[in-house]
């Protein structure tokens, strides 16, 4: 990563830490908050899916596993909110593992089918097992968060809004770190040649389930604090709509960026909540989104990143042709 | 001779009704160059295939190497355990360049970490004259020799006992064989065993001490290469019936 991107980076960090001085309203903060939390997600899942060439279609599931065990510690088993949350990235994280068996040596489509048939079993798990999961209902009500006699429903969302911050600044730091090591990089290796990787001493099947379990972790984390945010742990969280929505901030965000999927993450949370404001272009929103992820991935396949990459490269070569014709040495 | 670094015995590979390798049986002595040659489609990739299990192993027949079974164990543990190869076409990692590409595999194949990953991919880009401008350039913008270069270097920094090399001069020019001849014998003389399948016959002979000619998977002739290759049945495999 260039020292551009990494100064790039940072100061879009912190404009976002001072957004809540800015922006008062509880509504726009909540917007915030779900931005952050799919941002954590779709950003992981571009470790197992970006970095690492798995056509993992289960990364919802590990999201799914975070928010019913937050739910249910903390509700069920009146586990303190913030330990419930942590929990939830383990879970999800056992998850990863017991998906990873079969994953491990598998390829191409047959990874989609096995981690797909794996989020629809742990839906019908948790639709089943109603007793403790709440069934169809799900599970409401669920303690919120508080600091000593802080409670963090009575602030306008700011409380939220800066815990929301600071995990996905704490995951996008984590993920970073992992992508610029040899690890990291053995991903990509792997991604781009496993016959190569092997002979080189790579195992395909550990690093692909290291791959997996390092991208349920904050994931997971994330499903907890959604649960414990929204004070609800509802089935739809295994569902389709909000695989495809995370699937389309990892594409159109470019996979294999980390960054990307971050602020795709940003920009589809507010525009489709803009749209869903205009009479008209309630539900059509999500066809607006599908037809962008169609559009990106046609058009600029390495999705925003690349566009940017693009546009500067454009620009740089603008500028190098300006002052050379100012100049007058070529035409 | 009575050293073997690699033991192959009755090893067959079978895909349905093909025979790929059929019942072939060699040993490489530590410390030699031994050369592999056949025409196409004799089955010389497919016995380096069988050996380093990538990505396959034998259907049948056994591999020993360093006195150890090897065949049945995964790619990754074959080569950590001191076999390391390449391959007939091209391979990269399109994204990591030159110098990312040789910590690789000093980190993983070669157990290596830090400083000393790091002293040993300086060392093998030294070894194979790649460029010091062009290490820091992402692999997939390299030129053919740079990517042969690379390739080779990465099967070296992690100190194997023997360097597999499938068809290295493909694609080379004459100088760049010359160089690559030399540098054979260069990384040889530090003791590591070669087993090198080449169509350029010029460079195979002139490094190999014994050459190995595979025919239809199955062994041809085997031996002195210079004897090897006025053996009429070898003739015959290459020129189709010429005399």
């Amino acid at each position: 990563m260039t020292r551009t991107r990494i100064a790039a980076i940072l100061v879009a960090f912190a404009l976002l830490a001072l957004v809540p001085l800015v922006v008062t309203d509880s509504y726009v903060r909540h917007l915030f908050i779900i931005a952050f939390i799919y941002a954590v997600v779709a950003s992981n899942w571009d470790l197992s899916l970006g970095y690492t060439g798995l056509f993992n279609f289960g990364h919802l599931t590990f999201f799914g596993v975070g928010v019913y065990t937050a739910a249910i510690l903390a509700e069920t088993v009146e586990l303190s909110p913030w330990a419930a949350i942590l929990c939830g990235g383990i879970t999800a994280a056992l998850a990863a593992l017991l998906i990873s068996a079969p994953v491990a040596r598998l390829k191409g489509i047959y990874v989609v089918l096995v981690t797909f048939a794996f989020s629809q079993l742990a839906m019908q798990v948790v639709l089943s097992q109603s007793d403790i999961t709440g069934g169809a209902e799900g599970i409401v009500r669920i303690p919120y968060l508080q600091v000593g006699d802080y409670r963090f429903i009575r602030d306008y969302n700011l409380a939220y809004y800066y815990t929301a911050f600071a995990m996905l600044c704490v995951s996008t730091v984590f993920l970073l770190a992992v992508v610029a090591s040899p690890f990291g990089k053995s991903l990509r290796a792997l991604r781009d040649n496993p016959d190569y990787a092997a002979s080189r001493g790579i195992s395909v099947a550990r690093q692909r389930i290291m791959s997996l379990v390092l991208s349920a972790v904050f994931t997971g984390i994330a499903g907890g604090f959604y649960a414990i945010y929204l004070r609800v742990a509802s089935p739809e969280v295994f569902g389709f709509g909000t695989l495809s929505l995370a699937l389309s901030m990892v594409l159109i965000g470019g996979v294999g960026t980390i960054i990307g999927p971050v602020l795709a993450a940003l920009f589809l949370t507010f525009l489709t909540e803009a749209m869903a404001g205009i009479r008209g272009l309630e539900d059509a929103r999500f066809i607006v989104v599908a037809l962008a992820m169609i559009l990106v991935l046609r058009l600029a396949p390495g999705g925003s990143i690349e566009m940017l990459s693009r546009l500067r490269l454009g620009a740089g070569f603008r500028s190098r042709r300006e002052t050379t014709d100012t100049a007058g040495n070529r035409s | 001779m009575s050293n073997p670094i690699l033991e192959v015995d009755r090893a067959s590979r079978t895909f349905g009704g093909l025979k790929a390798v059929q019942e072939v049986s060699f040993s490489v002595e530590e410390g030699e160059i031994f050369g592999v040659a056949g025409p196409n489609g004799s089955g010389k990739s497919t016995l380096f295939n069988l050996i380093t299990g990538i990505p396959f192993p034998p259907t049948s027949g056994s591999i020993v190497f360093g006195g150890t079974r090897i065949d049945g164990k995964s790619p990754h543990a074959i080569a950590r355990s001191g076999l390391a190869r390449t391959f007939q076409k091209d391979a990269e990692f399109p994204d990591l360049s030159a110098r990312e590409t040789m910590l690789i595999g000093a980190s993983y194949a070669g157990g290596m970490s830090g400083r000393q990953a790091g002293h040993a991919a300086d060392d093998a880009l030294e070894l194979v004259s790649f460029p010091e401008d062009r290490r820091d350039v992402e692999s997939g913008h390299l030129s053919v020799y740079e990517k042969k270069q690379l390739m080779i270097g990465s099967a070296l920094v992690s100190n194997p006992r023997i360097l597999m090399l499938d068809e290295p001069a493909s694609g080379l020019t004459r100088p760049e064989i010359a160089a690559l001849d030399k540098l054979l014998l260069d990384v040889n003389r530090t003791g590591v065993t070669i087993l090198l399948i080449e169509h350029v016959l010029s460079l195979l002979l002139s490094v190999s001490e014994r050459l190995l000619v595979l025919n239809q998977g199955q062994i041809l002739a085997s031996g002195d290469p210079q004897e090897v290759i006025r053996d009429p049945k070898v003739i015959e495999a290459y020129l189709g019936g010429r005399k």
